[in-house]
């Protein structure tokens, strides 16, 4: 459950303020949102998942007020709720793909599942990376790692930026549908945002900026 | 997974830049302990073999020279004084006891130093095996000299002349081994110790070859009295019995009489004087390659918060706090801390091996290898005051971290 409330946000230096519309999602309801780059759709994403603070307004995910959380309850709040899947999806470069997996469980302080983690990697099928660095992962491999890493601690929101943009067709409806798969199997909302046009026919609830 | 774990992971990521990091903190470590433990082994050295010397009566010339010479055993004597006036001195109440030195011959490079019963109590040097040196031609080797030319009581060996080891000038009567020392750690261990009549004999036989067939000395007493009348020694060891001797017989010495005293223990503090400033330099050097290899340490440090920003920003979006991405560099600027401190340990304490082994064939001196806990308990403070600092800096960027920003300007 995901609601934004008069969400609007000023970056320091620039005179443009941005408002966003109200956004209100019910449990595993999904939501498309589109726009040009400059818009604001990152600025609104990473409000969402309680990176920027907004200038006024507030956002609620699961009942929960980021705005009334203090900073440690607010890092707490997003490692164990959220999920981010990025455009180019980094995992950190130190670690293995095993790893970053167990460093994910452990800042959110989640237990670590052996039969979980491999159960989501052989969905991913990226089970045999296992034991990989990061830098010997293909563009593909590292996509759904970072889907994995997104949703590995079940997070009751999936938020995706741009996920699909540098990929063709074929990959672009991989990504999606193993975005979609997961959040319905997490009971999670998924909030996609991008210029993609075509992910549109996929989500019901689609938004223009 | 841990914290911990993380930071390792982080250094091996960068094997170059973290071996780099520990070898030139470690160089640095190496050198500042080394240089230190030499410069304290070598002061407790010559303080430890002074033993109970307080004071040095000998030939009149440079008082270093006569405390070197004939305390520490290492340059040459600056003449020879009269025994019958040495003798005078020793009955000065203030004086406990004095111990008449007379030398001139060595073995293989090690000195044979004539002397009474109480040098070796100068020492405490007690016996190993056999017994002190009754009669002429006896000797008693110390520790070391037994050990290294592997000469046990019973052996016998031709002494040459002068402080050198030669074969061209070698004395003809043989000395004969009756007692080894045990360890002390002290000078005595390298020295062959014998009583003054054999020095007297080796040397004088020649000049006093008409004195053996002389007929009319017949009483005992008075052949001794006349032998201590013309004989010499190089030196007398005084021990005092109150410090007060300290005050008044070295001045009554130096003016009134045709010889010299000397304190060992200040000249040696003047010589340390000397000494001190090459140690000095050393260290300097040393503080500086410290700070440069703590400078590295930032450096690769303060590279890896910039270089992983993103890295450290995504551990944040999975629910890391600040304190806890502090804790991952600080980790890593402490483990690099541990490893150089521990390979500098180990730097310094080969290297010294190998100092000691060349002063033990160059000076034929055993030093006592203690592992000072203090020097490196100093040094370690250093190091780990220069890494908080390293790492204060290096986290900066961490504290001023916008997250939102580092992610969306990495697409």
């Amino acid at each position: 459950m995901v609601r934004t409330e008069n969400l609007t946000f000023k970056y320091h230096q620039k005179e443009t303020v941005f408002q966003f519309p109200d956004i209100d999602l019910n449990q595993t309801e999904n939501l498309l949102i589109l726009g040009k780059s400059g818009i604001g759709k990152t600025t609104l994403l990473h409000l969402m998942a309680g990176l920027l603070k907004p200038s006024s307004g507030t956002v609620t995910i699961t009942d929960v007020n980021l705005q009334s959380l203090n900073s440690k309850q607010l890092d707490k709040f997003i490692g164990e709720n959220i999920g981010l899947v990025f455009q180019k999806n980094y995992a950190v470069r130190s670690l293995n793909v095993m790893e970053n997996i167990q460093a994910r469980l452990f800042f959110c302080k989640k237990k670590v599942d052996h039969s979980a983690i491999t159960n989501l990697l052989q969905q991913l099928n990226i089970e045999s990376c296992k034991s990989k660095k990061i830098n010997e992962l293909s563009e593909g491999q590292l996509q759904r790692l970072g889907i994995a890493l997104s949703v590995i601690h079940e997070p009751k929101l999936i938020l995706a930026d741009e996920p699909t943009a540098s990929l063709d067709d074929e990959n672009c409806q991989a990504v999606m549908s193993l975005l979609l798969d997961q959040a319905k199997k997490n009971k999670a909302n998924l909030v996609v945002i991008t210029h993609d046009q075509r992910v549109k026919p996929l989500f019901q609830n689609i938004l223009e900026l | 997974m841990n914290i911990w774990k993380i930071s390792i992971k982080n250094l091996f990521h960068k094997p170059l830049y973290t071996l780099l990091s520990i070898i030139a903190l470690a160089i640095s470590i190496g050198l500042l302990l080394g240089i230190r433990q030499l410069d304290t082994a070598v002061k407790q050295q010559f303080d430890n073999s002074l033993g109970n010397i307080d004071l040095v009566i000998g030939a009149k010339g440079s008082p270093l020279q006569l405390v070197l010479a004939s305390v520490m055993h290492i340059d040459n004597p600056t003449g020879n004084i009269s025994y019958q006036e040495a003798k005078k001195i020793s009955k000065n109440p203030l004086i406990k006891t004095a111990v008449p030195i007379s030398y001139g011959d060595n073995y293989k490079g090690f000195r044979i130093v004539g002397s009474t019963e109480q040098f070796a109590a100068l020492y405490e040097a007690e016996l190993d095996k056999g017994q002190l040196a009754q009669k002429a031609m006896e000797v008693v080797l110390g520790h070391t000299v037994a050990q290294q030319l592997n000469l046990k009581v019973g052996d016998t060996f031709l002494s040459s002349h002068g402080f050198m080891d030669n074969d061209m000038d070698v004395h003809s009567d043989p000395l004969i081994v009756v007692g080894i020392y045990k360890p002390t750690q002290k000078v005595i261990d390298r020295l062959i110790v014998t009583n003054l009549e054999s020095v007297w004999e080796a040397h004088d036989h020649d000049d006093h070859k008409d004195h053996e067939n002389h007929e009319g000395h017949d009483d005992h007493s008075e052949h001794i009295e006349h032998i201590d009348e013309d004989k010499e020694i190089t030196s007398l060891l005084v021990n005092f019995k109150s410090p007060m001797g300290l005050l008044t017989i070295p001045r009554q010495i130096n003016e009134k009489t045709s010889m010299q005293a000397a304190l060992p223990k200040y000249e040696i503090e003047r010589l340390f004087q000397f000494t001190g400033i090459g140690v000095k330099v050393i260290s300097w050097i040393a503080y500086i390659i410290l700070i440069i290899s703590c400078i590295t340490i930032f450096i690769s440090l303060f590279k890896m918060v910039k270089e992983r920003a993103f890295d450290l920003a995504l551990l944040r979006t999975y629910g890391a706090s600040n304190f806890q991405l502090i804790k991952i560099v600080a980790y890593e600027g402490f483990l690099i801390g541990v490893l150089a401190t521990v390979c500098g340990v180990i730097i310094s304490q080969s290297g010294l091996f190998f100092v000691y082994r060349m002063i033990k064939e160059e000076y034929k001196q055993t030093i006592m290898q203690n592992l000072s806990y203090i020097d490196i308990l100093q040094t370690s403070v250093w190091v780990f005051a220069m890494i908080v600092v390293a790492i204060t800096l290096s986290i900066l960027p961490i504290i001023s971290m916008n997250v939102s920003k580092i992610l969306s300007n990495e697409k």
